[in-house]
């Protein structure tokens, strides 16, 4: 095979495997960029018991427990099987909106002690948009899935 | 290409709010978390979950990313991550579950090293190809058609003698491998 009978069948590999995409892999992909966020902090995730390595894979029983973080407040979450309780800290009421990735909003209300329930769990990728009940900038997480 | 100015660009304007630069970041790179979707054999349901989420986290990570040139190695590593996860904890998962290569999930794994040189030379490829002047694309994407095209068809389509196929073809792969973006992989003994 010359050189270039070589770079040839790169080139067709390069432009089939380009090719072997599915439109709507593609699709939303390119969806995904409506989300983003200028006017909120981002709480990272920071611990999340389901990514632990396999040896130490929390028992199947017990919820999946997800931490954010953000400069500012961190969000504690559980995962159970019928819903999602949370946790604000520093604690405080509010107001958080769950978005899904889909385009679904829901709000729930955070009461004086900083904790919220969302049931059921939401479908899909979601991530909370948190507003504090005394203003101030609004934290929004990382997207998960539940 | 880890060093990729293209890349850094992209990256850059796509955090600036350009929905364009974001476009072609995606059609450069998906290919890449798609073949790490089929190297775990998720089925299609979970490959598109996977895809998903990788995308949303770059979205958000955008403003974080430190240095955009490792923008490939990244999405490959959350990628590589989330086929674990979607393998390990998914509600569709497979009673018979073959053992996977967690080092995979490190980013350290050989085969995952191997998509993702494999994924920067085609994504380079198909850079370098898509800025050839038209009678070359023209020419080539004949040429790498499959099956292939007989030369009397090319020569029919083209409007080109079958006797100066063979010399375009040489001076199109040509212009192909002197092309920037190539002659970088070239550097580092990426490309032939």
């Amino acid at each position: 095979m010359s050189d270039d009978d070589r770079l040839l069948a790169d080139l067709g590999a390069a432009v089939r495997r380009a090719q072997e995409v599915p439109p709507e892999f593609l699709a939303t992909a390119r969806a995904s960029y409506a989300w983003r966020t200028v006017d909120a902090d981002l709480a990272a995730l920071t611990y999340d018991s389901a990514a632990q390595p396999a040896t130490t894979r929390a028992p199947a029983a017990g919820p999946r427990a997800l931490t954010f973080a953000s400069a500012d407040l961190v969000v504690e979450l559980e995962v159970g099987p019928d819903g999602c309780q949370g946790q604000l800290v520093p604690p405080g009421p509010g107001r958080i909106e769950v978005h899904t990735a889909g385009g679904e909003v829901s709000v729930v209300e955070v009461d004086d002690v900083g904790y919220f329930a969302i049931r059921p769990v939401p479908a899909g990728w979601f991530r909370l948009r948190c507003r504090p009940a005394g203003g101030g900038t609004e934290v929004v997480t990382s997207w998960v899935v539940g | 290409m880890r060093d990729d100015p293209t890349v850094i660009a992209l990256v850059q304007r796509a955090n600036d709010g350009d929905a364009a630069a974001w476009d072609e970041l995606v059609e450069r790179y998906a290919p890449l978390v798609w073949s790490i979707c089929r190297r775990y054999r998720l089925d299609r349901p979970d490959a598109d979950d996977v895809g998903q989420g990788v995308w949303l986290r770059l979205v958000e990570q955008l403003p974080l990313l430190r240095d955009p040139a490792a923008l490939p190695g990244w999405l490959a590593t959350t990628t590589a991550r989330e086929c674990l996860r979607v393998r390990r904890t998914g509600q569709r998962r497979q009673v018979h579950e073959k053992p996977l290569d967690e080092t995979v999930a490190s980013g350290q794994s050989p085969v995952l090293e191997q998509e993702l040189l494999a994924a920067e030379r085609d994504a380079a490829l198909r850079t370098a190809f898509a800025a050839l002047p038209e009678q070359c694309r023209r020419l080539l994407s004949l040429l790498i058609a499959d099956p292939p095209v007989p030369y009397a068809d090319i020569s029919a389509s083209l409007g080109m003698a079958v006797g100066s196929i063979g010399p375009s073809r040489a001076r199109c792969l040509d212009a192909l491998r002197r092309s920037p973006q190539l002659s970088a992989l070239s550097d580092r003994g990426g490309v032939r």
